[in-house]
């Protein structure tokens, strides 16, 4: 057996059971590395099957559906009130967004969008802003950890706890909120919750610069992931990237800035990747591009909470959410997610119930550019390029 | 500690209760077995008759065990007894949290001055028994010995006592004494208890590394470390996780060699414990004082790659071969440069003997050797760099990261195993800082100079001599000082661990080879320069020795400066960081 | 006591040594070249000659070996190599060892060799000091220090160079 040499390259694609491996194994001059669905740091139950020639992976091929749940054939099955929780599974880390994608999807195809009072949409941009703080939080905490940084990911948790705190007196949930439901929102905010979300925006500001000091501008940080992972801006458009994923490769597109996106009348920048510490769209920048978001959203969330000054009183859940019977219409939504572009499909045809309940999870489609990027790149980078991605991948199996 | 119950454990109080009684009866019945033993030892071997004819050698095989030993244990047998039967007033009185504490302290303290006190007795017997008086012979092995007990007695310890500071003169003459000094003057007899000497203090090192590790990486992630593990601080963390380990299921994974896969931890284990051998603490507290230490210990750190080889090999996976491969390779690499490093102040001193090289640092932290030379400063840090990579310490722990995407050489370690690595690179690192601290850090010498401690006895007004010599000590030379240096860098250690990212393979030979190694060389290069202009014997040059003088004070304020910032900047933030962290408090929002 | 632990070294040594040729596994056979290695650092730690003895440490346990070990496990089959060779070489070798042993003993213990008059001929009054030996390499035995330099020196250019991959 030893002098046999086979012609192909092993079958990344192949079911690969331990015994498969080894024979391929000893066949080639490559390897076949599996990264399995249990990984030590988040990104959740991801599997990535590895061809690698020594230290160098030539291949990568993420395989995924260990989370799936049959999120959209249950949407076909209750009530869109009914399939908010549903919505808040997906992408766990970014329930609050969730929520709103397909309570403004459902909105919009019934026409209740009109209805929505003024202090329901600052609620829902307060809420989802804190959400995408929270998001981003952890995605800089989870980089650092993969990374080898253990600390930053305390300091992160640190900070995160302070919004679930504020979530947990808004909604009662820490982490699967349900809270922005089709008409608006489950309940008003708790009382002085303005002055303390002001306090502890006042207290976080300075945080992101310390962790900019501990990590973003740390040698041996930029070093891991300067001109690593590089992906072009024609790449991104031609993927469909969306999210950090995309402004980090240097295009500026933020669905926030589109009109009828409900932030017009908010005054914040759109961070953008512009290849500081190395080329434009390499790990660096993506990461830089959330880090900068956090600041953005603080000043978003600042100049909501003025606006809510004036709103007392205004009812903040729709009667009719309950009680909605959907139009023979179909309406595909898409929203700024704290990972891309979230967008929800709903057909219904008459009935309360939908017909078809799609959900496009930026993660799925960020992640497919995973097989482009990780080629002829160093082992311990593909963990930097995986995390600087983002993935969810409630979201990627819905 | 002692409230948390678990609800689903049931406490068979019955049973618990006759086991309880059946073993205090028992532990009491062999508890005054001894009492005959003891009766009948004592009665016929009178140990205590100072008449030349009953100091006979023979004794000394019997005299420890049957007079001391029994009564040793009789009290070890009853207090056990005494502690099952109040074992709820024992249990109220540790559990209170300055109860454990003061153990641990105590505990501290106490093998401190048990080390001072056997070191003491032993440089005793090594500089006053050597005059041997006449020879005798033990029948059977026919081994010469030169001290009687008789002559031991009488010539040391007849007649003499010690004077204690506070506790005034204790006489020492007693022939038991003599009896159990008697194995001493046998060089083999000295070396155990030595040996034993080391792996005392071997064994605390991972033991309190361990706790310290957690605490350390607690407190930079703004949060605690272990708090429950024994009550106070969570102190008894070490002990838990051993416990734990040793308990866990013994895997060796099949198809793997077999042999190899139990050999390995071993290989890793013992040699840094072997680099002990040629460690000194003190002066006269070594276990040999070897000429060539620097070398003996920089060869036993090499020999521990093997084991790390052997481990991802016996583990039977491809990739533990690979990871074990990268990692060795990256410990035999980044020796270099710490050899190199190791040179310089080498040939500032003069000298490969580490007692040597930290005497010639004697007299101030201003002659300490990371001061009194640019090159040495360097060199320092280029040693400091080199040698975390040498013990896998972060950032280049690499290959302990590696498990998580592919298999490291540890994957299929668990239990006990597992724990030997560790240790091993506990006590590594531990003689890696040690050998920073003698060649950089003035060793054992205390950073004061050498007349403070004529100053302070005289300000002081010390008239008892043992404290004299204490005070002596503890301000121009104690181990205590090594000691302290030596975990100061273990300390640094630590913080960087829990602060940087770590760096990709590629990126750490890239740093051994194009970074450190040229750096090294160039350092190496101009302290022999220098060092050839500043010296008597070389060039003698007038202009580069005024110039060496001031650089050296430089440094040394430089050095005591950061020190100091160091101790300010932490106070302060331990300060305000109770502000800002208790600031947002949780009760302050509405519904809690 | 020296004498024991004359017997304990020259004990580890000879058994790894046989250890060594013995075995059938490449691995192992590195494993028991360690302890040879060992063993005879150990002898030389007896001789009171210090500096060979950690020499022997660093360079051969802690270099040459694991650059033996590195090759044996990077060339592709050599680890799960077996060495199996036929009865008839077994038998041929044992017996020349036998035949080497039954000579050199014999030559040894015969009264034609005075290893005892030899080795007391010039006894050290001191042991040997790391000072002179380092003095001596660079006075005396300084041209072949220089030349053992220079090789050393080009084998690690041709080893990088060697071993640098094609782009």
């Amino acid at each position: 057996m030893a002098d046999v040499i086979l012609e192909s390259q092993p079958d990344i694609n192949a079911d690969l059971s331990s015994d498969q491996i080894q024979q391929q194994d000893l066949q080639t001059e490559e390897m076949l590395v599996n990264m399995g669905p249990q990984h030590p740091a988040t990104h959740g139950v991801l599997r990535v099957v590895l061809r690698t020639d020594g230290e160098m992976v030539l291949e990568a091929v993420p395989h995924i559906g260990y989370l799936h749940r049959c999120a959209e054939k249950i949407g076909e099955t209750v009530a869109p009130y009914q399939y908010i929780p549903y919505t808040d599974r997906m992408d766990y880390l970014a329930g609050m967004n969730n929520n709103l994608a397909f309570a403004q999807a459902v909105e919009k195809l019934t026409g209740l969008e009109a209805e929505i009072t003024e202090r329901t949409k600052l609620i829902r941009i307060v809420f989802a802003e804190l959400n995408r703080i929270a998001s981003h939080l952890v995605s800089f905490g989870t980089y650092g950890l993969d990374l080898g940084a253990f600390t930053p990911f305390l300091y992160a948790f640190r900070e995160r706890e302070y919004i679930l705190d504020l979530f947990e007196s808004a909604c009662g949930a820490r982490l699967t909120y349900s809270y922005i439901t089709v008409g608006g929102v489950t309940d008003d905010l708790p009382e002085r919750f303005v002055d303390i979300t002001r306090e502890f925006l006042d207290y976080f500001e300075p945080k992101v610069h310390e962790y900019n000091l501990l990590l973003s501008h740390n040698h041996i940080f930029i070093k891991r992931t300067a001109n690593v992972g590089v992906i072009t801006a024609q790449e991104a458009l031609d993927y469909g990237l969306s999210g950090p994923v995309l402004r980090g490769s240097g295009v500026n597109f933020d669905l926030r800035k589109q009109p009828g996106s409900g932030y017009e009348d908010f005054d914040f920048n759109v961070p953008v990747g512009q290849g500081e510490k190395g080329k434009v769209g390499d790990c660096w920048d993506r990461y830089i591009v959330r880090v900068s978001e956090m600041l953005e959203s603080v000043k978003i969330i600042r100049q909501a909470l003025d606006k809510l000054d004036g709103t007392e009183g205004q009812e903040t859940l729709h009667k009719k959410g309950k009680t909605l019977k959907l139009p023979a219409d179909e309406i595909y939504y898409e929203i700024e997610n704290p990972r891309g572009q979230l967008g929800f499909f709903v057909r219904g045809n008459g009935s309360a119930i939908p017909d078809r309940v799609k959900a496009r999870g930026p993660s799925f489609c960020n992640l497919c550019v995973t097989e482009k990027v990780c080629q002829d790149v160093l082992l311990g980078d593909v963990a930097a390029i995986i995390g600087s991605i983002d993935v969810v991948m409630g979201e990627v199996d819905r | 500690m002692a409230s948390i119950t678990l609800p689903w454990v049931q406490r068979d109080t019955e049973k618990l209760s006759n086991y309880r009684e059946r073993a205090i009866r028992l532990l009491a019945i062999i508890a005054l077995a001894h009492i005959p033993i003891i009766l009948g030892a004592w009665l016929l071997l009178d140990p205590l008759s100072t008449k030349p004819a009953d100091l006979q050698d023979w004794k000394v095989l019997l005299v420890p065990p049957l007079c001391l030993g029994s009564i040793g244990g009789m009290l070890l047998f009853a207090g056990a007894a005494f502690a099952i039967y109040a074992y709820e007033l024992i249990g109220r009185v540790l559990s209170a949290p300055w109860v454990a504490f003061v153990i641990f302290i105590g505990a501290i303290f106490g093998i401190v001055i048990g080390v001072w006190l056997h070191a003491e007795i032993l440089m005793t017997v090594q500089r006053d028994w050597m005059p041997a008086k006449e020879t005798s012979v033990i029948p059977v092995v026919g081994i010469e010995y030169d001290h009687t007990v008789q002559s031991i007695y009488q010539n040391n310890l007849a007649g003499k006592s010690v004077d204690f500071p506070l506790i005034g003169a204790i006489s020492i003459d007693t022939p038991i004494l003599a009896y159990l000094m008697f194995p001493l003057q046998f060089p083999l007899i000295r070396d155990l208890v030595g040996v034993g000497g080391i792996i005392g203090f071997i064994s605390l090192i991972p033991g309190f590394g361990i706790w310290w590790e957690r605490k350390v990486a607690g407190r930079i992630q703004s949060r605690m470390g272990p708090m429950r593990a024994g009550g106070w601080h969570g102190w008894a963390q070490s002990a838990a996780d051993g416990i734990k380990l040793a308990f866990k299921e013994d895997y060796v994974p099949p198809g793997g060699d077999g042999l190899l896969f139990r050999l390995a931890p071993y290989i890793t284990f013992i040699p840094p414990i072997c680099a002990f051998i040629a460690l000194p603490f003190a002066t006269a507290w070594v276990f040999r004082d070897l000429d060539v230490a620097l070398i003996f210990i920089l060869a036993m750190l090499g020999i521990e790659v093997m084991g790390v080889i052997l481990a991802g090999w016996a583990s039977n996976n491809k990739w533990s071969v690979y990871g074990a491969m990268r990692e060795a390779c990256q410990m035999v690499s980044y020796e270099i440069p710490m050899g190199m490093a190791l040179l310089i102040p080498v040939m500032t001193a003069g000298s490969l003997s580490l007692t040597g090289i930290a005497e010639a640092q004697s007299g101030g932290f201003w002659t300490w050797f990371v001061f009194v030379n640019p090159w040495c400063f360097l060199a320092f840090f280029l040693y400091y760099v080199a040698s975390l990579a040498s013990c896998k310490r972060a950032p280049f722990d690499l290959p302990e990261s590696e498990s998580e995407l592919v298999a490291g050489f540890l994957t299929e370690y668990s239990g006990f195993r597992w724990s030997m690595f560790f240790f091993g690179e506990y006590v590594a690192m531990y003689v890696v800082c040690g050998l920073a601290a003698i060649l950089f850090l003035g060793g054992w010498m205390s950073p004061f100079p050498a007349s403070s401690a004529e100053w302070f006895i005289a300000q002081a007004n010390i008239e008892n001599g043992m404290l004299q010599t204490l005070v002596k000590s503890l301000l121009a030379a104690n181990p205590i000082w090594f000691i302290l240096k030596a975990t100061f860098l273990f300390f640094v250690q630590l913080w960087i661990r829990w602060t940087l990212p770590r760096i990709r393979i590629d990126q750490v030979l890239y740093a051994c080879v194009q970074v450190l190694l040229p750096a090294t060389m160039v350092v190496l290069l101009c302290n022999t320069v220098w060092t050839l202009g500043v010296s008597e014997n070389g060039l003698n040059l007038g202009w580069l020795i005024a110039l060496d003088g001031i650089i050296n004070k430089i440094l040394a304020a430089a050095g005591l400066l950061t020190l100091l910032g160091i101790v300010g900047i932490a106070a302060y933030g331990y300060r305000n960081n109770k502000k800002l962290v208790g600031w947002l408090a949780v009760d302050q929002l509405p519904g809690k | 006591m020296d004498d024991l632990a004359f017997y304990i070294f020259a004990a580890i040594s000879v058994g790894s040594a046989f250890g060594v040729v013995v075995s059938q596994n490449i691995v192992r056979t590195a494993l028991f070249l360690l302890g040879t290695l060992g063993g005879v650092a150990g002898l030389y730690f007896l001789l009171d000659a210090n500096l060979i003895a950690v020499i022997q440490l660093i360079v051969y346990a802690g270099g040459t070996l694991i650059l033996i070990v590195f090759g044996i496990m990077l060339t592709s089959k050599s680890p799960w190599a077996e060495f199996k060779p036929p009865k008839g070489q077994i038998v041929l070798a044992a017996l020349v060892g036998l035949l080497m042993f039954i000579g050199i003993t014999s030559l040894t213990l015969s009264g034609d060799v005075n290893w005892a008059a030899r080795a007391t001929k010039t006894p050290l009054a001191t042991s040997p000091k790391v000072a002179e030996a380092g003095e001596a390499l660079l006075t005396t035995y300084l041209v072949p220090f220089e030349v053992a330099s220079v090789l050393l020196l080009v084998v690690m250019i041709g080893a990088a160079y060697l071993a640098k991959t094609e782009k």
